[in-house]
């Protein structure tokens, strides 16, 4: 308080901050406020910076930078004046809308409509000039009471043409014409009350209406045919182009709120940015917040519509600036356009009517008109009905025959004269089923169809008679048939005709003939189905009994098969049902005896089976027994489908023609021939390294013979053409080849489980033992030196010493000491780059060893050496090189049974290895045929030897190894693309 | 029991309103009963006093079978909806519903220290569930049968399989094996004796038969009882001296064992109704029979079941 007193103030206070109030922001100081134009640029700038805004960003050049104009000469044009306008001396913005040449069009002040504003304007503008001359200082007051009355200019044109304000506009009319008119228009606008525009009928209703008033209104008509009117005037009826495809006059409800203000439905809807400021009254410098989701606060006085809802659309979901480019978009628009029209946008004006095309025999039709229902039918209808209903008139066509074409139709035996025949014969017909004897019609559809089929796929020809002939004997089907030929098929005809007469109907056998085109077959296959035998080696017995002596024995298997399957195929359809049906009355009868029976006669015979069952080991712990046999009981194998279920498949599956059936007669190709690999690619200065590959390779095959003989025990030698028992691999595979896929995981697995052994293994062969060894070890998963090595070419590969020393004794006894230091194998070959890098395996092999030996003693070296052709490395290397894979291979095998995993059989071990040893034969043989190719005139004497021997091995495993093919190709594969990843 | 043969007189009968009674069980030691009805519950009762004591209601479709646990805790029910039903006795909560047999099931029975539920089902499927965890799903399921399965039962290392196609299979945990005895026809029950040396077998040729379990011989057959197309049930006494089989004409027949002779034909019911299901006292010389809506309780000396109450 006494603060208050002792200060002195001096100018007004500001007025106290309410507590809402939210300090505004800092006034703009006025050096901050910029004036920009349309495109936000600074307008107006610094003396120093240019002033006025001029040329391109206050520049002297362009967008383009500054380019000087292009002299152009105007000697010629001085002659001709040049009239310069003064928008030449005017910038853009002065040509804009608010410039001082306003380019866009505007109505004149005569035809602007005139709105108080407007005229206000105007007045004012026109009283700016003060009247200094009447008493009364300012604007004078009667003038602006009485303000001068100026219709439009089209009223005044209008009133010129002698129209008074409450007339219509058009011609004169007759009362006659004038009342069609009121009553027209009175409708229009009860349609157009009612049913908006589109309820509005056509033109041609009008005139209609019209007609029909002048009817009624003919005799007065004549009185006053001078006597005009002013026709009424009235709102003529706007056409809006229907753009939705709503029913008729139906509009979909509007989204604006109902209860907003009165123009709601018609008033846009508010736009609301999310991302701006909330709208913000600024009255009375409160800052309240308004809006919908806030509802209405106390000190609102408006009374909002507080009821609306919200429409998503109403709320922008990106920050963007969309007013900014509406703004421009008006600032175009509005260059062209008269003040307060707006340009059209939809287009309707554009829009072009599309015509319908009416279907050439379309005739629109009155559902109103109807038509008596006893007036005659038009002609074309009646024609139609007429095509439609014939086969009613006429019938099935039953009648229409005579008892021998009926007789004809159901296949019965017709009394056919000779010359019947004979005419039937003569006249060639095109259906062959149709024209077939009697006798041939007896037979089964399905007889002939499979005797043709027979023939057709032998080449022969099925004649116009239906009879089946050999090609020779026709040439052409086209030519009619000459006599001899007719002859002969009165023959065959005959023949058919006494076959089936012999037989008696109603047996299995008449009904299908599967071997007709073979008469002895056949004869053959009926004994046969005589015989009725299960036994398989009475039918071969039967059969060769019967066989001519000029059938091999292949084909009497053949037969046999053919047979076996013939009899399950043809079994007539009764038979099948009998197997299966038995009669309601054979029931009944079993039935009655079972009853009859009493039941001390009906010995109960306990059978008892047992058989193997493995208690899951949760039931046994829940019943506190031990697994029995310690749970190693084998799970049961899972059967499908015990019960045989006849299914045509399984006719299918079982047919002739399966793989089994024609298996053992095949004759397995000896050798498949390797593609040979590309000689033209290997490079010219290998061959003389090749010219050597006989020698390593001869001695790689000897090597490899003594590997065996280390391996494997001596009765299991590979010399000794031994049997060698399948492997259970092989016999799952056998015996899965007819099971469903989903049995079979069991055999994929068996197979990919040791896929990595299979893989390594033709691996093996082909690389150098160090090789071999050292992936061994890695598929082994041992740490192997060799390994690190492999990975890393740079590392120090000095024997360790002190501590590491004691680390690496032990697997360093246990290793070769050439430990083979893996050099990139297909690294270009210096001097060749751009042909592909291609080395024989013998010089890879080399390289190998090279490195391998050269790494011992030079320990400072590091990297791979680069290959240096010896041309002397001949028998003196190779020699020592075999023995040290004998070791190796010994080694590698001592390292395997180490660490093999126990549950592998010995006896898997001897096949795989057996089958990977001719794998290792083949891929070498290939090789050495590759590098004969090569040198051909230079084949030694000893590769052909190896070659030979590695085919007769290739030879005894012919069968083994067809089997395997498959796989074996495989995991060739899969090692190919294991050496090309080293 | 060498001691005479003393008749079966009814003690009391039992409206079980739960529309037809497909099945009666007694509890583990007799004290209580199960009825399984073709209204979708089970309920559990007193049969000495008649006393409902609670209903068990979960399931979609007729219950065929009930057994009580050894604790009498749990109850597990099997049904034609294909479900079993492990229900909590006390509160009368569906403890677990498993659900893998793809027929109704028909029969259902705990093992000895209900830690394991038995099922067999008209899917011919045996279906071993592990009480103790939460797995839904089998622990084993034994498929060897041909046609539906109409009993199970099991001891302490056996499970025996009752089925339609004429055999009763025997799976001995203890051996791994399984063994089949085929008896030819269609076998619509299967009792256990005592001794756990023989089995009952009720035959759909309206013959009882003994089993000898080591041997699969036959060793008695019981007649006289009609059996038509019903599934009949059998039992044996607790003294395993009489062997007890329904009947399809509304009467119960009691033979003796050794004999095969008729020692007692109950007429449960003047007019007619099968005699489907029955139960034995674990340790008295008592029965339950249903028949239609009632369950019966037959006993030797009625006495005691007036004195209990």
């Amino acid at each position: 308080m006494d603060e208050d007193e002792h200060l002195h103030r001096f100018g007004t206070p500001l007025e106290p901050l309410d507590k809402d109030e939210v300090p505004a922001k800092k006034p703009l100081a006025i050096e901050d406020q910029i004036v920009k134009d349309e495109n936000g640029k600074r307008r107006f700038h610094g003396a120093f910076t240019g002033g006025f805004s001029a040329g391109f960003w206050n520049t002297v050049g362009s967008l383009e930078g500054w380019t000087p104009q292009n002299f152009k000469s105007s000697r010629g044009e001085k002659a001709a004046k040049v009239q310069q306008r003064p928008e030449d001396f005017m910038d853009k913005e002065d040509l804009g809308e608010f410039g001082i040449a306003p380019q866009g069009i505007r109505t004149r002040d005569e035809f602007s409509k005139e709105t108080e504003e407007d005229r206000a304007g105007q007045r004012k503008r026109k009283l700016m000039q003060p009247n200094l001359d009447g008493p009364i200082p300012g604007a004078p007051v009667l003038e602006q009471l009485l303000r001068p009355v100026r219709d439009k200019v089209a009223v005044r044109i209008l009133k010129s043409m002698g129209w008074k304000p409450g007339q219509g506009v058009g011609p004169r009319q007759t009362r006659k014409e004038k009342q069609q008119a009121t009553t027209r228009n009175k409708r229009e606008q009860y349609l157009l009350e009612h049913y908006g525009t589109e309820g509005l009928q056509t033109k041609e209703d009008r005139e209609g209406d019209a007609a029909n008033g002048n009817d009624d209104d003919n005799e007065e008509d004549e009185d006053d045919e001078e006597i005009t009117f002013a026709p009424d005037d009235y709102e003529p009826v706007f056409y809006t182009p229907k753009d939705n495809r709503f029913g008729m006059s139906y509009t979909g409800l509007s989204r604006a709120p109902v209860l907003s203000k009165g123009t709601a439905p018609a008033a846009p809807m508010q736009h609301i940015n999310l991302f701006g400021n909330l709208e913000a009254s600024s009255k009375n410098k409160k800052l309240s917040i308004r809006g919908q989701a806030f509802g209405v606060g106390a000190f609102e006085e408006e009374d909002e519509d507080i009821y609306a809802r919200d429409d998503m659309t109403s709320y922008d979901f990106s920050l963007g600036d969309k007013q900014a480019k509406k703004k421009k978009a008006q600032y175009v628009q509005q260059k062209n356009v008269i003040d307060g029209f707006s340009e059209d946008k939809s287009g309707a004006s554009c829009q072009t009517a599309f015509s319908i095309d009416l279907p050439r025999d379309y005739r629109p039709r009155n559902w109103l008109q109807r038509r008596s229902r006893f007036a005659p039918i038009d002609e074309n209808r009646a024609r139609h009905l007429a095509k439609d209903t014939e086969y009613k008139k006429a019938g099935l066509g039953r009648h229409d025959l005579d008892p021998e074409q009926r007789a004809k139709l159901l296949g019965e035996e017709t009394v056919a004269t000779e010359e019947q025949a004979q005419q039937e014969q003569q006249q060639p017909k095109k259906n062959p089923f149709k024209t077939a004897t009697s006798n041939e019609r007896c037979k089964s559809l399905l007889e002939r169809i499979s005797a043709k089929s027979d023939n057709f796929t032998r080449g022969g020809l099925i004649t116009a008679t239906g009879e089946e002939q050999s090609a020779p004997k026709t040439q052409a089907p086209e030519v009619p048939l000459s006599t001899d030929v007719q002859q002969s098929n009165a023959e065959l005809l005959e023949k058919a005709a006494a076959k089936t007469k012999d037989l008696p109907s109603g047996t299995p056998k008449n009904g299908f003939k599967p071997f007709l085109g073979d008469e002895a077959k056949q004869q053959r296959y009926e004994k046969f189905l005589e015989a009725n035998l299960k036994d398989d080696g009475e039918i071969t017995k039967l059969l060769s009994d019967m066989q001519p002596v000029t059938l091999s024995l292949w084909d009497r298997e053949m037969e046999k098969k053919e047979f076996i399957q013939a009899a399950k195929i043809y079994k007539p359809l009764a038979g099948l049902m009998l197997d299966r049906f038995v009669s309601e009355a054979t029931v009944e009868e079993v039935k009655k005896e079972e009853k009859a029976k009493p039941a001390d006669q009906r010995k109960i015979i306990m059978e008892r089976t047992k058989a193997m069952w493995k208690p899951c080991a949760q039931l046994c712990k829940r019943y506190n027994i031990a697994e029995p046999f310690g749970g190693a009981m084998l799970e049961p194998p899972k059967e499908m489908n015990k019960r045989p279920k006849i299914s045509i498949f399984d006719y299918l599956e079982t047919s002739v023609n399966t793989k089994a059936n024609f298996k053992t007669p095949s004759i397995i190709p000896q050798h498949i021939v390797p593609p040979k690999p590309q000689v033209a690619e290997l490079p010219q200065s290998s061959i003389s390294v090749e010219k050597q590959a006989p020698d390593v390779e001869s001695n790689m095959a000897t090597g490899s013979a003594k590997i065996e003989d280390i391996k494997h025990s001596p009765a299991l030698s590979i010399t000794k053409p031994t049997f060698v028992p399948k492997t259970a691999l092989e016999q799952a595979v056998e015996a899965s080849k007819n099971k469903h896929i989903s049995e079979k995981t069991d055999l994929f697995k068996s197979i990919f489980d040791d896929s990595d052994e299979e893989e390594a293994t033709p691996a093996m062969a082909q690389t150098a033992p160090e090789d071999r060894l050292a992936e061994m070890k890695a598929a082994l998963g041992l740490p192997g030196s060799s390994n690190a090595a492999a990975v890393n070419l740079l590392r120090n590969n000095s024997p360790p010493r002190g501590v590491f020393a004691a680390f690496f004794t032990e697997p360093a006894t246990d290793e070769p000491k050439s430990v083979p230091k893996k050099a990139p194998k297909f690294e270009p070959i210096p001097g060749n780059q751009l042909k592909i890098a291609y080395k024989s395996r013998e010089e890879r092999l080399k390289n190998d060893k090279e490195l391998a030996m050269a790494d011992v003693p030079a320990e400072n070296l590091y990297g791979p050496r680069l290959p240096t052709p010896q041309a002397t490395t001949t028998s003196p290397t190779t020699a020592p090189i075999v023995i040290a894979e004998a070791n190796i291979d010994a080694k590698l095998q001592q390292l395997w049974q180490k660490h093999a995993p126990k549950k592998r059989k010995i006896e898997k071990w001897v096949e795989r290895k057996l089958s990977t040893d001719d794998d290792s034969e083949d891929s070498s043989s290939t090789g050495s045929s590759s590098s004969h190719d090569s040198t051909a005139p230079s084949k030694s004497k000893r590769s052909k030897k190896t070659h030979k021997s590695s085919s007769k091995k290739s030879k005894k495993h012919k069968e083994k190894s067809k089997k395997k093919s498959k796989k074996r190709d495989k995991s060739a594969h899969k090692s190919k693309k294991k050496k090309s990843k080293r | 029991m060498p001691a005479a043969f003393v008749d079966f007189q009814c003690g009391r009968t039992i409206d079980c309103k739960q529309g037809a009674v497909r099945a009666v069980r007694y509890n583990v030691d007799g004290s209580y009963c199960l009825s399984c009805g073709s209204d979708k519950k089970v309920k559990l009762w007193n049969p000495a006093s008649g006393l409902l004591l609670k209903t068990y209601g979960g399931h979609a479709d007729e219950v065929t079978d009930v057994s009580g646990s050894c604790d009498s805790n749990h109850i597990v029910s099997s049904s034609l909806d294909r479900s079993i039903i492990y229900w909590d006795v006390s509160t009368g909560l569906p403890v677990r519903r498993l659900r893998s047999h793809a027929g109704g099931v028909r029969c259902v029975r705990f093992n000895e220290d209900s830690s394991i539920a038995i099922s067999g089902g008209r899917d011919n499927a045996v279906m071993c569930w592990d009480i103790r965890t939460r797995r839904l799903e089998p622990v084993q399921v034994m498929k060897e049968a041909r046609d539906c399965i109409t009993t199970v039962l099991t001891n302490d290392h056996k499970i025996f399989a009752a089925s339609l196609d004429g055999c009763v299979r025997h799976y001995d945990i203890r051996v791994g094996e399984m063994t089949c005895d085929k008896i030819g026809e269609p076998v619509t029950y299967l009792a256990l004796t005592r001794d756990e040396q023989c089995l009952v077998a009720g035959c759909q040729d309206s013959v009882v038969r003994l089993l000898d379990c080591s041997t699969g011989e036959l060793l008695n057959e019981y007649k006289g009882h009609q059996a038509d197309d019903y599934h009949i049930e059998c039992g044996i006494m607790a003294s395993d001296a009489q062997v007890v089989a329904g009947s399809s004409e509304g009467c119960a027949y009691v033979w003796d064992l050794l004999e095969g002779k008729v020692v007692q034909r109950i007429t449960i019911s003047d007019n007619g109704g099968v005699v489907h299901s029955l139960a034995t006292h674990p340790k008295r010389q008592e029965l339950l029979f249903a028949r239609r809506r009632d369950i019966y309780v037959y006993s030797t000396d009625v006495e005691i079941i007036v004195e209990e109450i």
